[in-house]
């Protein structure tokens, strides 16, 4: 009876036989999606844009008016307590610094790391680096507004202000390590570090690191109301969620420039406003994340200037508590930094135009972008492999744990939910997330008060070596989120301190990295690439490997211009 | 009448007085305080420094010694500084009021401007296309969420129109031309929302007025259907329909918070949801404590407008 058997068959499938049997269809589909996003890992999109947009060959012309729509806003003007991008997206332009990187029309290329003098004109320091002595430009003059009035800058100037900087504040942990300063002439500063550093001047050229006037200070106590420098532009208005005009300073020290009259920055929260700014000509310089946004704009701005931004280094990972058990085991960070697959999460959040995740900037150590094969062992994915090293870590059940974080952007949370699966299904590691505010977020992350995992930062201002070796990996440094405590980073980055030629410095930072990799002291996470996108008049506007125009980089748009 | 405003006015005092209350244990109970905000991203603070600072600000101070200062303060029409600015709150205040007002005041127009002649249109075409058409929109404008309403109308006017209000905000006094593009597309989105609940509200309460008897009376009179309609229908059937305006006063000073956003307006909305993400507590409380006030004084304003529309009813 041929009917019967089906029938019988129907009869079967019950609510149980139902659930495996969508499980099994479930894990079918799971398949065949994973396979088509394996099938695209070999034709990944490349990007028509150039990560280099080398200046101008015109002769520049001045005059005009730069407008930027910004997601950002300074919360106050005091560089001592704040290093938001908000406030930094112009402070460099009101102020400078002792020494700065080369700018886009002076570099070789986006990894171009050559230091040079912004209000020093020359600095060297003592054979055993303890003291460095730095000559100021003469003739650089404050700008002219009460109460500096056009005043000459001298030595004495650029002291007080570190000092404020060691006083208090955020930035007290570069300028403690200054033991004393002098001032032998108008135009000399000579200082005194408590320890070696070879890198200290890469320290000074920072974007935060800006030299504020002692008058303000002494007559209103604080930096809130006023911001006065030396920079090519003035402060003309802030008004708080609305704008801020910057006018160009006609008596700044770089003869002709800046070029652009006026600057102003529109606070602008939302970004699909700041996107229609760009569109409508209200705004000449937009960031986007995507290629597939790149895409959406350029067909209704097809002149519009495109440069690829090809990211450095990752600023968020998984951080363990790594002083405590499991996550003091190597071989359990190990089993876990093999069992995410990172490079799922470069295809399938950032369309494949991400960078798997490496803490300190490649370009310090190595000419090209590492792959991810080049990150070593515990950074591939090997799910079998992972699973028998937390067998041996005496885990082999797994365990469970907990992860909080802060959406910084909104892939953020799928990143998170693709780290848990990972941990779940291969390692049978239940990770209980918990999603913060940022307030609540920092708070926790900085203050250490936490078991298990974080979603961990490290800030995004500075980018020298100093800051991304010793600052963030000794274990005595307060800027030590990740917890890392091992005694052969300590030596390795105190002798990064040590050592001033580059080559050298190259071959211990290259060791720093390799340790890092291999005891998986820090786990980073894929991170994407993003696309600045310009008015097709805007020229020299190039962002390098370590800055944004648009943020932290903000001091190359003294050098830029508008072809209209 | 008199005695009935006072009383209200005095029965204000223990809701006020509870606001506060909630407003001010919220903030405490959440975690992180403006200091961690402000350093945000630094790391570079000490737990030592930062309690000095959290002292150096009265945010060390036992909690019933803050609401006092904090009462005093709002009393005394001094709601002291923003722990994150340091800005007068006073002036933050000045500056963000006249927007959300502007805002609102606009929005509201706009949204009765559409909502009545297109609730009676479909109350006295009940059934007909455009009825259907009047329903339609309400249900649009009640489904639409503003985020979303706000987010479509700028991408699509820089699309189509190559246009966008101007950014920047200036003021109706600085550039009444530049401040009424900036305010027409914001006011237009919360109109549209606010404008579809009062729309069906004013459908079925002038539906429901034009089956009463005095209605048949007026038309047995001979009376031009435009005066049965709008002179002694619209009146009566005027009384749930400002109750609905009165409660959606909250809606839209919420909706505000997303408006502003999108359009780049400096207004309450976004003062207060910066100040809750960097908690400060002064701000939020001043703010929240505002909207308590107006909201108050908007309902007893409502409760007084029923005594003018309907000679019926009187207040003792």
């Amino acid at each position: 009876m041929p009917t019967d058997r089906p029938v019988a068959l129907r009869q079967r499938v019950n609510r149980r036989e139902f659930l495996r049997r969508a499980g099994w269809g479930g894990a079918g589909m799971g398949v065949l999606i994973v396979g088509a996003g394996r099938a695209r890992l070999s034709a990944q999109p490349v990007s028509p844009y150039p990560d280099w947009i080398p200046p101008s060959s015109k002769p520049p012309k001045p005059g005009g008016v730069l407008t930027r729509a910004s997601s950002w806003d300074p919360p106050v003007l005091d560089p001592r307590l704040t290093q938001s991008i908000g406030l930094f997206q112009f402070a460099a332009l009101t102020s400078n610094r002792l020494v700065r990187y080369a700018f886009a029309d002076e570099a070789s290329g986006t990894n171009d790391l050559t230091l040079k003098g912004d209000l020093a004109e020359s600095w060297q320091s003592s054979p055993d680096h303890r003291v460095w002595t730095f000559k100021l430009r003469q003739g650089v003059k404050w700008h002219n507004v009460p109460p500096l009035n056009g005043r000459e800058l001298v030595a004495a100037d650029v002291k007080h202000c570190f000092e404020a900087y060691a006083k208090e504040g955020v930035q007290s942990f570069t300028f403690r390590e200054i033991e004393g300063m002098e001032t032998p002439d108008k135009h000399t500063l000579r200082v005194h570090l408590q320890s070696p550093n070879v890198l200290f001047p890469q320290n000074l050229a920072e974007p935060i690191t800006v030299i504020f006037a002692r008058e303000v200070l002494e007559e209103d106590g604080d930096l809130k109301k006023r911001l006065i420098g030396t920079g090519p532009y003035l402060l003309k208005e802030h008004t708080r969620k609305v704008r801020v005009v910057l006018a160009r300073n006609p008596d700044y020290f770089d003869k002709g420039r800046p070029y652009v009259d006026e600057y102003t920055i529109l606070s602008t929260p939302d970004a699909a406003t700041r996107l229609a700014a760009f569109r409508t000509g209200q705004s000449d310089i937009l960031w986007l994340a995507s290629l597939g946004e790149v895409e959406t704009v350029r067909k209704t701005n097809p002149a519009a200037v495109v440069q690829e931004y090809k990211n450095v280094l990752a600023p968020f990972g998984l951080a363990l508590a790594q002083d405590k058990p499991p996550f003091n085991d190597v071989r359990v960070r190990r089993a876990i930094s093999m069992a995410v697959d990172r490079q799922k999460q470069v295809d399938t959040l950032f369309e494949g135009h991400g960078i798997p995740g490496w803490g300190v900037p490649y370009i310090y150590y190595q000419d090209k972008m590492p792959t991810l094969a080049q990150l070593g062992p515990w950074w591939q994915h090997r799910p079998s492999e992972a699973k028998k090293l937390l067998a041996e870590a005496g885990h082999a059940n797994g365990f469970e744990t907990t992860l909080f974080y802060y959406e910084y952007f909104p892939q953020m949370t799928s990143q998170v939910q693709l780290v848990q699966q990972d941990l779940k299904r291969n390692l049978n590691i239940n990770v209980k997330i918990t999603k913060l505010d940022y307030t609540t977020y920092y708070g926790r992350y900085v203050e250490s008060k936490w078991d298990g995992m974080a979603w961990g930062f490290q800030s995004g201002h500075a980018v020298g070596l100093d800051e991304r070796t010793y600052q963030y990996m000794h274990s005595k440094s307060t800027k030590n989120f990740f917890r890392v405590n091992d005694p052969l980073i300590d030596e390795l980055t105190t002798k990064l301190r040590q050592t001033p030629d580059r080559g050298e410095q190259r071959t211990i930072a290259r060791k720093i990295v390799d340790r890092e990799y291999d005891q998986v002291l820090r786990m980073w996470m894929p991170y994407d690439n993003g696309f600045l996108v310009f008015q097709p008049h805007v020229r020299n506007m190039a962002a390098l490997a370590l800055r944004r125009t648009d943020g932290y980089g903000a001091s190359a748009i003294a050098r830029l211009w508008l072809d209209k | 009448m008199h005695k009935y405003v006072i009383r209200r006015l005095l029965l204000a005092i223990p809701v006020l007085l509870l606001s506060s209350l909630i407003v001010f244990g919220l903030m405490r109970v959440m975690p992180g305080d403006a200091l961690t905000a402000l350093m945000a991203e630094s790391g570079n603070v000490g737990e030592r420094e930062l309690r000095k600072l959290r002292e150096d600000l009265g945010l060390g101070r036992p909690y019933h010694e803050q609401y006092l200062i904090w009462l005093w303060q709002l009393v005394s029409l001094n709601p002291g500084y923003s722990i994150f600015t340091n800005e007068p709150i006073a002036a933050a205040l000045g500056k963000s009021i006249p927007v959300t007002i502007e805002l609102a005041t606009l929005a509201m127009l706009l949204g009765l401007v559409i909502a009545i002649p297109v609730g009676v249109l479909s109350a006295t075409r009940a059934d007909k296309p455009a009825d259907y058409v009047g329903r339609v929109v309400a249900v649009s404008g009640l489904s639409l969420p503003d985020f979303w309403l706000g987010t479509l109308v700028i991408t699509f006017a820089a699309l189509w129109l190559h246009w966008i209000p101007p950014l920047g905000y200036a003021s109706l006094w600085e550039s009444p031309w530049r401040n009424l593009q900036q305010f027409l597309l914001p006011a237009a989105v919360l109109g549209f929302r606010l404008s579809a609940a009062t729309m069906r509200m004013t459908r079925s309460t002038v539906l429901e007025v034009l089956r009463e008897d005095y209605v048949r009376t007026a038309w047995a009179k001979g009376l031009e259907g435009r005066i049965v309609v709008y002179k002694h229908a619209l009146k009566n059937a005027l009384i749930p329909v400002v109750t609905i305006v009165g409660g959606q006063l909250g809606t839209l000073l919420a909706g505000t918070v997303v408006v502003e956003t999108i359009f780049a307006l400096p207004g309450m909305g976004r003062l207060t949801v910066e100040a809750i993400l960097f908690r400060d507590y002064p701000v939020v409380q001043t703010n929240v404590m505002l909207v308590a006030t107006t909201l108050v004084t908007l309902n007893l304003l409502v409760d007084l407008t029923y005594a003018w529309l309907d000679p019926r009813i009187h207040y003792q």
